[in-house]
This record gives structure tokens, sequence and C-alpha cells, in this order.
């Protein structure tokens, strides 16, 4: 027997039923963690930004009416959240000098540390200069495979602006990247 | 494509009269382009484009390996149980419905009345219980609950319609103790057991 769906679910944790809400976290953390990570480019400001954003799921999920899919819904949230990380971040930037990234905590496993994986880690930072919004739209398109419409639903946003970002995005990325190779 | 005006200088024309956001996306949407095929300037675009999706296919892969996977694993142990202990701190008061007799003075919370009728409804193989509202048709009762259900293939809906009514009754009487005058059962959905899951 399959699991209940996220709608059903949903309908429960809106009525209060925090186990049913505890099935959704299970469910799509991962996914979200993993999306997270890759907007902040921290395992640890991830975590943290994902849990806030389940948290306020929890607060605003009786307004959740499924017209959205659940899943959608919380990469707007998550989103949202990693975007607000960000701006906040940017003003310690001064334009001169751009100050060293968060070193990306690569996963626990000492040989997967040791294997040190340095061309990710150029991408990481060749990411440092993207825009938030832009940061945000190309890893949902390239590293997240999502279509142009389903971002542009989560970042609210256009349909039309959402290719501009990400080809913006590439545009920087492929400079970046071609120079450090 | 258009990017729209200020997107001019950003998105430079190549020599060939295509600018570079078109070369890409015509790459994406229609591969086997024959103008991108034979065109140097396309092709060197498209080279350039090719080395960063070398970087962002091996940054997808680091995280689709073993490793990956079990510190994802214990990273949403982590979170779960720390939004857990958050939603739980959080009060959310619902309404309140008298139990036994008016002068009793004793209430239950619709929340936790839905628990125990959802609890009922899935004692019933393949059928999971979703939303639950109880409410009352006169201030002392009796109450009237309405309950949506997804249920797998093998049920008869008016068996399972049935089926689920008297296990909500006898919840009712036996576990609540409250009065329902009548059950609400909307099937919302039907799951294929045969390991499809519902959307």
């Amino acid at each position: 027997m399959p699991e209940p769906g996220d709608g059903l679910l949903a309908a429960r944790a809106a009525e209060g039923d925090e186990g049913a809400f505890e099935v959704l976290v299970r469910r799509h953390g991962p996914s979200l963690l993993r999306l997270a990570t890759r907007i902040l480019n921290s395992r640890t400001d991830a975590e943290d930004a994902v849990q806030d954003a389940f948290v306020n799921a929890w607060r605003r999920i009786p307004e959740f009416r499924g017209d959205a899919s659940f899943s959608t819904w919380m990469y707007r949230i998550v989103t949202n959240r990693c975007l607000n990380v960000l701006r906040a971040r940017r003003p310690t930037q001064d334009l001169g000098s751009v100050p060293e990234p968060p070193a990306p905590e690569h996963a626990s496993s000492p040989v997967r540390a040791a294997e040190s994986r340095a061309s990710v880690r150029a991408l990481g930072d060749a990411m440092q200069g993207l825009t938030p919004e832009q940061r945000a739209c190309w890893v949902l398109r390239e590293l997240q495979g999502l279509p142009y419409d389903e971002i542009a639903d989560i970042v609210g946003s256009t349909h039309q602006a959402v290719r501009g970002r990400v080809f913006r995005a590439r545009r920087h990325l492929t400079e970046a990247m071609s120079s450090w190779r | 494509m258009a990017l729209g005006d200020d997107a001019y200088e950003e998105d430079p024309a190549l020599p060939c009269g295509r600018t570079l956001s078109e070369v890409w996306e015509k790459a994406e949407e229609t591969p086997d382009d024959p103008h991108a095929a034979g065109c140097p300037h396309c092709q060197e675009a498209l080279t350039r484009l090719g080395v960063l999706d070398d970087y962002v296919r091996e940054a997808r892969d680091s995280t689709a390996d073993e490793a990956a996977e079990a510190a994802d694993a214990a990273a949403t142990e982590r979170l779960t149980a720390r939004v857990m202990d958050l939603v739980r701190t959080e009060l959310r008061p619902g309404r309140t419905l008298p139990l036994g007799e008016p002068a009793d003075d004793v209430w239950i919370t619709e929340a936790a009345a839905a628990k125990a009728f959802r609890a009922a409804a899935e004692t019933l193989p393949a059928v999971y219980a979703g939303s639950c509202r109880v409410a009352l048709t006169a201030p002392e009762g009796p109450m009237t609950v309405s309950m949506e259900v997804e249920a797998g293939l093998r049920w008869e809906l008016p068996e399972l319609a049935e089926q689920v009514r008297r296990r909500v009754r006898a919840a009712a009487d036996e576990a609540v103790g409250v009065t329902v005058s009548a059950v609400d059962v909307r099937i919302v959905d039907l799951i294929d057991e045969s390991g499809e899951e519902p959307a």
C-alpha cells in the first residue's frame, strides 16, 4: 500500500494534526535541504533556512488550499527564505574586495572530504557573483531541473523574467568557469 | 528571445546574427538545429556553455552518491526533530466540543476528536483519512462528522462509505463519548495499490 498523498496530509496538518505534518517534513526535507544548500552554498545556513520555512509553513498551512502542489508551495517558501538570507549577506560585501565565500561543508565522509571536489567548489565560488534572484532561478533551472513556468511560480515572477535571469547567470558562470580552467 | 530593453547590452549578437541567448535556448529546444550545427560562432558559444554544463553535472552528481545520501538522511532527521519541537510548542487553539451531559462541563478539542475518528477509519485496510471536521448541530450536540478519505482500489465505494461510517460511530460512542447524528464520508481519491503514489 502506497503512502497517503501530500494533499491529504496537508489537509490533516491544516486541522492541527502534527503527525501528518511530520510525515510531510520527512518526505520533502531532503529535496528542500538540497535546494537550499545549492542556493546558499552552506549546509548549516540551509538547515536553518529550511527549518524556518517549515515552521512558517505550519503556521500558514490552514491557508494552503491545494491549488499548487504542496511541494511547489514549500519550494516557494524555502526559496523566499533563501533569498532573504542572501540579501542580508550582501551588505557585508564591499565592491572592491569580495570576501571569501563561506566554505562549503562537504558531506561528512572523510574520503569525500579528501577528494575535495575542487571544481564543484569553484562553481560555488563563481555563483557568489550572481544576484540572489539570478542565483535562485539558475539553481532551480540547472540543478533542480524545473521548467521555467514552475520557477516563475516559485519566485513570483514571469516566465520571461526567469529566462532572462537564467541567461544572465549562465553568461556570468561560463565566463567565470572558463577563466578558472 | 527578447530579454527586455535593458538587456540589449547583455545579450550580444554573434557575427552570424544570432544572439547568445538565442543560441543557448535553441540548443535546448531544438538540439538538431541545422544552422547551429554548421555555424562556427554558434559552436563556439555552445562549447563555452558545455564547459559550464560539465561542472553543473559534477555538482549534481556530487549530491547523488551514497555518502551524500547518508548525510542527507542525517540532516533530514535533525531537521525533522528541530521542526517538530518548535511545532509542538505552538498552540493552535481549535474549537472545543462538549462531552457528556451539559452539566458535566467537560470538553474535547475538535482536533482531538478528529484524531480519534481518523484513527478509527484507518483501522480499515487500505484507507487513509484526511480532513475531518466535527460540527455541533445544536449547542449541546449531537454532532456531525465530515471526513475525507483516500482508499485502495480494492474497495467498492458504497461499502467503503458504510464501513467508515460504522467505525466512526463506534469510536464516537466508545472512545470519545459524543453523540454523532450523521457521518458524511467523501472519497477524494482512489489509490492504485500496485505501487503508484497518489498525486
